[in-house]
């Protein structure tokens, strides 16, 4: 007979799997580690030498005090002692010169800053000395990034926080206090309320502009505060579910409001999210046409999905929703979806039974044949050994590697 | 036909075939798979060697094409069979196969005696051809419904397509796991069956395997091939209605392929585009404060007579007391301490309202402390008139 070796098919199997084997192992090795940087508020103290406050707030704590820039800015040079020594840097008392550190006595050097801007530009480097971690932050950020690029509008530390009145930002337990959280928005707003106006429609902005709740977010809880990043890139919208779920994975915030935690799950299975959860994976800076949650659920306009004018739960609602991407869905399209629902006898009961049948055919048919494989393997294993047993005296080979084989030549030799 | 090379098994073409076959199940269950249980590592790794998901989804449905190009190529090579050669119909399952199995069984747990005789096609394989037809209807259908979801919703109700991928991926997952289970413990790990790749089958194999077929064979009893004339004929007709079915078919899988588009390829921006920088109406940039009077209601403006006493005093005092007291460098509070002035000379000068700090630091505009401008006139006429202090 002119057969292939059957060892070198074995061995042909053995080192493809070998290969394989470490193809894989180089590339699991090859995962990014990601390192956690710990977050801490340096609490170096500024210097405390020089004019004591008092001297300052002999002139500067009467209210009312304006200084006007050559292109007309007013400068509102009065500082309340009381908002002062309740804001952060007072009661720390952190003296006046530590920041104004260019002012000795009077009458103060004469500034050549031609507006407010200009002015508030001379200070630019000065609150690095404590917070370098959050200036550094700020410098990678799209603020940062648009300010070098002389966008004059980008914000500097002292657009968003005034350093005279600036309340502590964590309690004693280390979260954020409540009414700095609610003043986030109206910071924002300063310079994005277009967008502050349709947060404020929507059921997040609401929740915090009319009831400071701290269960839904502010916009720092989605961009982030310092290291802010361009939301319109590939990498945010792909990055921005685990945002979601960060906060809809929570039972001990979802369950006050009934929600489901099943969301991020139900997605990922699905075929939207199993795609976005893979580019993320493979690749974070890459356009997929495959929705995040905000695609459906809205950015800064988001509502429950049972707002009885606008919500997705609404049939009619959510087939302009799909049609968004998919232009040529008609009236049941919407239904393929299963709206973040683990299907059960109630709801999509087609897919659940669908489900239970496989999960009752595959074991069953595999079960058939692994009990018919499993007796062949027993019953050849019982020939084996019978007709192993009674060697016959002319065998030339002796037992052990090659006997298996010989004994298989001379099983089919005595059959009649 | 039998002899010292063993027994006839496939022919050439269906060699050929066998490979394609597994090539395109491969392919479809590995990229299949893979995309069932994305969330695995390894499943990570390999959609990362095979270029992303969407590289995945491609070659998943391309291999689909393949093996449906194949089932119809099978389809017309059966009806060649059946029609032409008038071969028997020897994959057809008939009761026979069920007495095969069960004394198969019974002969594996040691309550039989002999092995069962079997034809040209056993128990084993008929049941693995057959399951394979099954799975290649169960697969087309949800395929179909998954490819063109937005079609499929046209004429069923939305949960149908759930429902196929359900029904999609068990079944994969029963082929997959069946293959291994049936045909490879049958024909690889059993014993080493090569006849897919030679073509041949030995006398012992066909003994064990196929004991009818080769008693059939040894008997004589082998179907002959029809004559030249005969097959000319049965062609005259066979090949007008193969041509069309499988021009019919092979139609078919392209409306299969190109039936819809499901989805837009770029997604729409989701929010209506707004300036992103917009400010505040009003701004809520400081403004000026209302300023804080020592002696509200009364002006001192215009007292006569134009004397310290009389009016500029109390000007200064209010104006400028405040920083400029008696504790400091310069005193605005008294006649001598501005006549004395500070670091910078006299803050007025006798008769020269131009010369002393005061005009400078009032005409520059930046100094905290103003005049409004009646009360600068009166002091530069009091300057102008030589101090007076009565």
């Amino acid at each position: 007979m002119n057969r292939p070796n059957p060892r070198f098919f074995g061995w042909m199997m053995v080192s493809g799997l070998a290969l394989i084997a470490i193809a894989l192992s180089i590339w699991l090795l090859a995962a990014p580690v990601v390192p956690v940087l710990a977050s801490e508020l340096p609490a170096a103290p500024a210097p405390q030498d020089g004019a004591p406050n008092s001297q300052c707030l002999l002139c500067h704590g009467e209210p009312g005090q304006v200084t006007t820039f050559p292109n007309g800015d007013p400068l509102y040079v009065s500082i309340d002692p009381s908002l002062y020594g309740a804001s952060v840097h007072g009661s720390e008392t952190m003296s006046c010169v530590s920041c104004h550190v260019n002012i000795s006595g009077y009458p103060h050097p004469v500034s050549g800053a031609q507006s407010r801007r200009d002015y508030q530009l001379t200070y630019l480097e000065t609150c690095k000395a404590c917070h370098t971690e959050q200036f550094d932050n700020l410098q990678d950020s799209i603020h940062g990034e648009m300010f070098k690029a002389g966008n004059e509008n980008a914000p500097t530390c002292t657009d968003c926080h005034n350093p005279h009145t600036q309340p502590p930002m964590y309690n004693e337990s280390g979260k954020v206090n409540q009414n700095v959280r609610a003043e986030i928005p109206e910071t924002c707003a300063k310079c994005h309320n277009n967008i502050y106006e349709v947060y404020a429609g929507s059921v997040h902005g609401s929740g915090v502009i009319e009831g400071n709740n701290p269960d839904v977010p502010t916009c720092a809880d989605c961009h982030g505060v310092h290291e802010i990043v361009d939301p319109t890139t590939a990498s945010f919208r792909l990055s921005s579910v685990e945002m979601c779920a960060k906060c809809h994975t929570d039972a001990s915030i979802m369950d006050k409001y009934g929600l489901s935690t099943a969301v991020l799950d139900t997605y990922v299975a699905d075929f939207h999210g199993t795609t976005v959860t893979l580019f993320e994976k493979q690749h974070p800076d890459e356009e997929t046409n495959k929705p995040v949650c905000y695609d459906c659920h809205g950015v800064h306009d988001i509502l429950s999905v049972n707002d009885p004018e606008k919500g997705i739960a609404i049939k009619q609602n959510m087939l302009v929703t799909c049609q968004r991407c998919h232009p040529d869905a008609t009236t049941n399209f919407p239904e393929s979806w299963l709206s973040h629902y683990i299907p059960s006898p109630d709801r999509y009961p087609l897919v659940y039974w669908v489900g239970i049948f496989y999960k009752i055919f595959i074991p069953t048919v595999l079960g058939g044949m692994g009990l018919f494989v499993a007796t062949d393997i027993f019953r050849r294993q019982v020939e084996k050994k019978k007709k192993s047993e009674p060697t016959s005296p002319d065998e030339k080979s002796p037992p052990g590697e090659t006997g298996e084989k010989e004994n298989a030549k001379s099983d089919e030799e005595v059959k009649p | 036909m039998s002899g010292e090379k063993g027994y006839n098994r496939f022919s050439v073409s269906q060699r050929i075939e066998h490979i394609a076959l597994v090539l395109s199940f491969s392919t479809l269950g590995l990229t299949g798979l893979i995309q069932k249980y994305a969330a695995f590592g390894i499943s990570d790794a390999l959609i990362v060697f095979l270029g992303g998901i969407e590289n995945v989804r491609i070659i998943h449905r391309v291999a689909a094409v393949m093996f449906l190009v194949e089932s119809v190529y099978h389809l017309v090579v059966i009806g060649y069979k059946m029609f032409v050669l008038r071969l028997e119909a020897s994959m057809l399952p008939g009761l026979k196969d069920v007495r095969d199995a069960i004394q198969a069984l019974f002969y594996n747990i040691g309550l039989g005696k002999t092995r069962p005789k079997m034809g040209r096609y056993n128990f084993v394989e008929k049941a693995e051809y057959w399951a394979m037809l099954w799975g290649l209807m169960v697969m087309a259908v949800t395929g179909f419904m998954l490819w063109n979801p937005i079609a499929t919703t046209r004429a069923l109700p939305g949960q149908f397509v759930p429902a196929a991928k359900v029904a999609h991926g068990g079944e994969a997952v029963l082929a997959v796991l069946a293959i291994i289970i049936w045909h490879f413990y049958s024909v690889h790990l059993k014993k080493l069956n090569l006849s897919m790749l030679t073509g041949k089958l030995s006398r012992e194999e066909m003994e064990e395997e196929h004991a009818l077929e080769l008693e059939a064979i040894e008997a004589g009893k082998i179907a002959e091939r029809p004559a030249p004339a005969v097959l000319r004929k049965r062609m005259i007709w066979f090949s007008p209605v193969a041509a069309a079915l499988s021009l019919l078919l092979v139609y078919g899988i392209y409306v299969f392929v190109t039936y819809e588009d499901t989805a837009i390829t770029t997604i729409p921006p989701v929010e209506k585009p707004v300036e992103v920088f917009s400010t505040r109406e009003p701004t809520p940039l400081p403004q000026l404060a209302p300023e804080a009077t020592t002696e509200p209601g009364e002006s001192v403006v215009g007292a006569t007579p134009l004397s310290w006493n009389g009016e500029i005093g109390v000007l200064f005092e209010q104006r400028c007391g405040m920083c400029h007291g008696p504790a400091g460098g310069l005193n605005l509070t008294s006649l001598d301490g501005l006549l004395a002035g500070g670091e910078s000379g006299p803050a007025v000068v006798s008769g020269d309202p131009e010369a002393g700090t005061i005009m400078i630091s009032q005409t520059s505009g930046s100094h905290p402390g103003q005049f409004l401008p009646e009360e600068l006139a009166r002091v530069n006429e009091w300057v102008a008139a030589g101090l007076p202090e009565k």
